[in-house]
């Protein structure tokens, strides 16, 4: 059924992170649910929604979980401070029940800063939450986050988490040479989150250069403010991250350098190291040095999967079905590390319109072989698996919502790479640099191994 | 005046939706006393829901089973009406009941759907039902349900969505039947209010006027926290004696909802949760019904039994089963309660359950049946719905001190530190009370466990949650390690005062 109506909402421009119509099973949360995400991967900053009474139980099963079956540590999930907005609230306003509940969270939680996320119902009903934060000042080191559901996506609490520390927190600091940020890793939403800052770290490091992650480092919030301390932001990421660090180099004249995504295996490590290293740097020795060692034993390791590979599944047909990052790092490692044969991508993340040419770009030009995927923006679930049914594919990575009829329905092997990733546990791992393209070949090529 | 429930309250299914706990049954978000101390309180009419100045997400009527659970009804589509973030936590859609067997029964092929109008913000300022109608449209086109649910959201319900107006307008367009729950968060601070205003969509669109009664059959509404196993074990002791049972609502067909007014008799496995199906199916159908005692333990799974017995003539037969199943399994519940004893010597072995005021009602009078002692327990919200049966339960096993809590996980965590009981039994949503230098295992499994060790109703059950708590006593290395080395949620001072209700604010609330 096509009506006038309908046409005319097709045609509409997405300017947000949702889209505009009704959908299946969209592969992130909402707003409130990623600005959530992004303060429990900061260890010393306590989230209090200013939200319903289930937000953040919805939000542990619907996020945490989700994001690689992991719980929320000792201030998310059932922890998590909420003012729990009900009826009486709608009529009469939730800034009391606010005002108590920083107090009370102050005086019982660890938390050397406390971020206020506001769902709906308050922007809904009108309240004035920079007034009650403003009766805090200099007794309670607060962040103000304004990231009602209906905003935008998961991926879009990520930006206002940040844009809010940086209007609410940041202060000009001298800058420090050879310290970068890393942006563009969303917490839960990319799967992988703990393992790719951890690998990104170590990576600069190993060229001499310091990286401030934020996430996962046990100051965190000290991290948060020496964000302006940095000669250069990195954001990994062919959109998320984007806006924060054109915002950092607007207030404190910090430039950036974008890549599409986190680095998977040697050809895209080699290439981030060695373009980071010559913006800020490094000798080209001292590059040149690690990355050869590094691509050495990787690629002599990779070698011990050659007779699974050319014997059991040589030149595959493969699909992605996952978010930007993903999609991009991915394609990329098994097309031109494997070579595997992209068949179709699928992009879940619904990256705003200004960005898609450019991710459309990224997975096209640098591929190593003469097939061309066929690509799509597709953020409904069932859209997305009716685009997979009656293609060559014989791989499917992909979010866990795939896995239980991959093989029956599509003859895939599967792996789940994204978001959702509830039959997926992830405490530490990533695919991120050397190592990491190991570790994406030990999964997929385990789902067929065998003696041979 | 009395505060007891209403024994001649009528469900209205002309109203858009049910009463919320608070009104029909004078439920409460908090209590901490002895039983009988609640009893009192509440036919004194003193329950009332109170505001806490510090308080942790637990749950809203949509947000804590309703997400999770419509979107498991087969051969239906759910719609729900609000932003991308209500329904997130139905994202496991797909997965829930994969991991059961076929051979254990699951379907080879089935679909389950959902839909959300991802709710922006052009349409809380300009309204959304012109959304809402096009997806129903379209769910009828791409799935072709039998029902579309929609679920209603705290942001549907403050820019004043109607619902109904939508509702009754698209009906004659599509196949489906339409069945809306009013499950908007904001409504209600008791997430029980979610299962009736669920039933009360069931009971007004879904259930039919009774063509036959079908004499053998016995509705049983299972809900998530009862396993796979569980399920088989009710149909093997009721197939038994020549019934059979009609689960709903997870994993049912649409068809097993119309049928409901067709059953013999409806019977409990959470006495709490069926309350409202079961009432409304009695009024309206003839359907009789019981909501105590629930299959958990040998001794109420035989008063359980008994009374299914007595609804479709088969008394005869059920005790010959009774006696039968004691033979198998009464020498192994004995061998269980024997290694407990030896385990404390001369003392009791003291529980905390963390419960639904359901489980209050089942798991207490079974830990009685294995010599376990229940220092205390833990439940989510309490009405008066389950009264006599609380006073009942008291007379059976004595007092035991209730605290009423939604499941706020400092109170919680305050309550398992000051116990200290042997065994804590947590879930999910008891934050980090878990880390303790004692023993810790779950209160209970989900729905889609296959696994047999899981199991807790019936005979089988019994023995294999006896078995369960006896292995966890062997066990404390993963949270003795995790408080050691992990950071407690709470400052040192909240375990030092004595008050676990430390932040109640006193007037009462709406």
């Amino acid at each position: 059924m096509s009506t006038k109506e309908d046409k005319k909402i097709e045609e509409e421009v997405f300017d947000n992170t949702l889209g505009t119509e009704f959908v299946e099973a969209p592969k992130y949360s909402c707003a409130l649910a990623g600005a959530y995400a992004t303060t429990l991967g900061i260890y010393g900053v306590v989230p209090l929604l200013h939200a319903g009474l289930g937000c953040g139980l919805g939000q542990l099963f619907g996020q945490l979980y989700a994001g690689g079956q992991n719980a929320g540590g000792p201030v998310g999930g059932t922890s998590t401070p909420t003012t729990g907005l009900v009826e009486e609230h709608v009529i009469f306003g939730g800034e009391d029940k606010l005002r108590r509940l920083i107090e009370s969270s102050a005086e019982l939680m660890e938390g050397d800063a406390f971020a206020v996320i506001s769902g709906c119902i308050p922007s809904l009903i009108g309240d004035d939450v920079e007034a009650v934060i403003r009766d805090f000042e200099g007794k309670v080191p607060l962040i103000n986050i304004n990231a009602p559901g209906f905003s935008g996506s998961s991926y879009e609490g990520y930006e206002l988490f940040f844009e809010a520390v940086i209007d609410q927190i940041l202060e000009p600091l001298p800058k420090e040479k050879g310290l970068v940020n890393v942006f563009g890793i969303v917490p839960y939403q990319h799967i992988f989150w703990k393992g790719e800052v951890d690998a990104v770290k170590k990576l600069l490091e190993s060229i001499g250069l310091k990286a401030n992650v934020i996430f996962t480092e046990f100051n965190g919030f000290e991290k948060l403010k020496e964000i302006p301390k940095a000669e250069y932001n990195l954001v990994l990421s062919s959109w998320n991250g984007h806006r924060i660090v054109k915002k950092l180099e607007e207030k404190f004249d910090t430039p950036f350098i974008a890549f599409p995504s986190v680095p998977v295996g040697p050809k895209q490590t080699n290439y981030f190291l060695r373009t980071v290293g010559e913006k800020l740097d490094v000798s080209t020795e001292i590059i040149e040095e690690f990355v050869d060692n590094e691509e050495r034993k990787a690629y002599r390791f990779i070698e011990y999967a050659g007779d699974a590979i050319i014997l059991v599944r040589p030149h595959s047909y493969f699909a992605v079905v996952a978010d930007s990052n993903a999609v991009i790092n991915i394609t990329q490692f098994l097309a031109n590390e494997v070579g595997y044969l992209p068949d179709i991508i699928q992009i879940t993340d619904n990256p705003p319109e200004e960005y898609r040419d450019a991710i459309i770009k990224e997975i096209t030009d640098k591929l190593e072989t003469p097939v061309k995927p066929d690509i799509f923006f597709e953020n409904d679930s069932h859209l997305a698996r009716e685009k997979l049914r009656d293609r060559p594919f014989q791989f499917l990575f992909s979010s866990s919502l795939e896995s239980p009829t991959a093989m029956s329905e599509l003859g895939a092997l599967h792996v789940t790479v994204g978001f959702p990733s509830y039959n997926r546990v992830i405490l530490g791992d990533s695919y991120t640099g050397y190592a990491g393209g190991l570790r994406l070949m030990e999964d997929f090529i385990s789902t067929f191994a065998g003696p041979l | 005046m009395s505060e007891e429930y209403d024994p001649d309250y009528k469900i209205d299914l002309d109203k858009a939706t049910c009463p919320n706990r608070e009104q029909r049954a004078k439920g409460t978000n908090v209590y901490y006393g002895k039983a009988t101390e609640l009893i009192k309180d509440a036919r004194a009419g003193n329950l009332k829901c109170k505001d806490r100045n510090f308080q942790q997400t637990s749950g809203c009527v949509l947000n804590f089973y309703l997400t999770v659970r419509v979107a498991t009804i087969r051969d239906a589509a759910i719609i729900f009406h609000g932003p991308v973030g209500c329904s997130s936590s139905s994202l496991g859609y797909r997965e829930l009941f994969r991991g059961i067997p076929t051979e254990l029964g699951r379907p080879e092929k089935y679909e389950l759907n959902w839909i959300t109008t991802n709710l922006q913000q052009k349409d809380v300022v300009y309204g959304a039902s012109a959304k809402l109608k096009r997806a129903v449209l379209e769910a009828q086109k791409r799935y072709d349900p039998k029902a579309i649910f929609i679920l209603t959201t705290c942001t549907s319900g403050v820019i004043g969505e109607d619902i109904e107006g939508a509702v009754a307008e698209i009906q004659p367009e599509v196949k489906a039947t339409i069945v809306p729950i009013h499950c908007e968060g904001v409504r209600s601070r008791l997430v029980q209010t979610g299962y009736d205003a669920f039933w009360h969509g069931v009971l007004k669109y879904l259930v039919k006027k009774p063509e036959k009664k079908q004499k053998d059959l016995v509705n049983v509404a299972s809900m998530l926290s009862y396993t796979w196993q569980d399920r088989l074990e009710i149909k093997r002791l009721l197939n038994k004696v020549g019934l059979r049972v009609n689960f709903v609502p997870e994993f049912a067909t649409v068809e097993q909802f119309e049928q409901l007014g067709e059953a013999a008799v409806t019977a409990p496995l959470c006495p709490t949760y069926t309350d409202y199906i079961s009432r409304g199916l009695e009024q309206e159908y003839g359907v009789p019904f019981f909501l105590y005692p629930p299959p958990t333990g040998i001794r109420n799974t035989d008063e359980w039994l008994r009374k299914i017995g007595k609804y479709t003539d088969k008394e005869d037969e059920i005790e010959a089963l009774i006696e039968e199943e004691h033979k198998v399994w009464s020498p192994k519940l004995e061998a269980i309660k024997d290694e407990f004893k030896k385990l404390k010597g001369d003392g009791e072995i003291e529980v905390l359950g963390a419960l639904g005021q359901g489980r209050l009602l089942s798991q207490l009078p079974y830990f009685d049946e294995l010599g376990l002692k229940s220092a205390a327990a833990l439940t989510q919200d309490f009405d008066n719905l389950i009264l006599e049966d609380l006073e009942r339960l008291v007379d059976d096993i004595g007092d035991v001190d209730v605290l009423v809590n939604t499941f706020q996980a400092a109170e919680q965590a305050h309550v398992t530190r000051t116990r200290d009981p042997d065994i804590t039994l947590t879930c999910p949503f008891q934050g980090g009370a878990y880390k303790r230098e004692k023993n810790v295992t779950r209160i209970h499994s989900l729905r889609a466990d296959p696994d047999p060790w899981s199991a807790q109703s019936g005979y089988a059950g019994a023995v294999a949650f006896g078995n369960f708590l006896l292995q966890s006593l062997d066990s404390t290395s993963f949270q003795k390690n995790l408080k050691r080395k992990t950071a407690d949620s709470y400052k040192e001072w909240w375990y030092e005062q004595p008050n676990p209700l430390h932040y109640l604010k006193e007037e009462t609330s709406k």
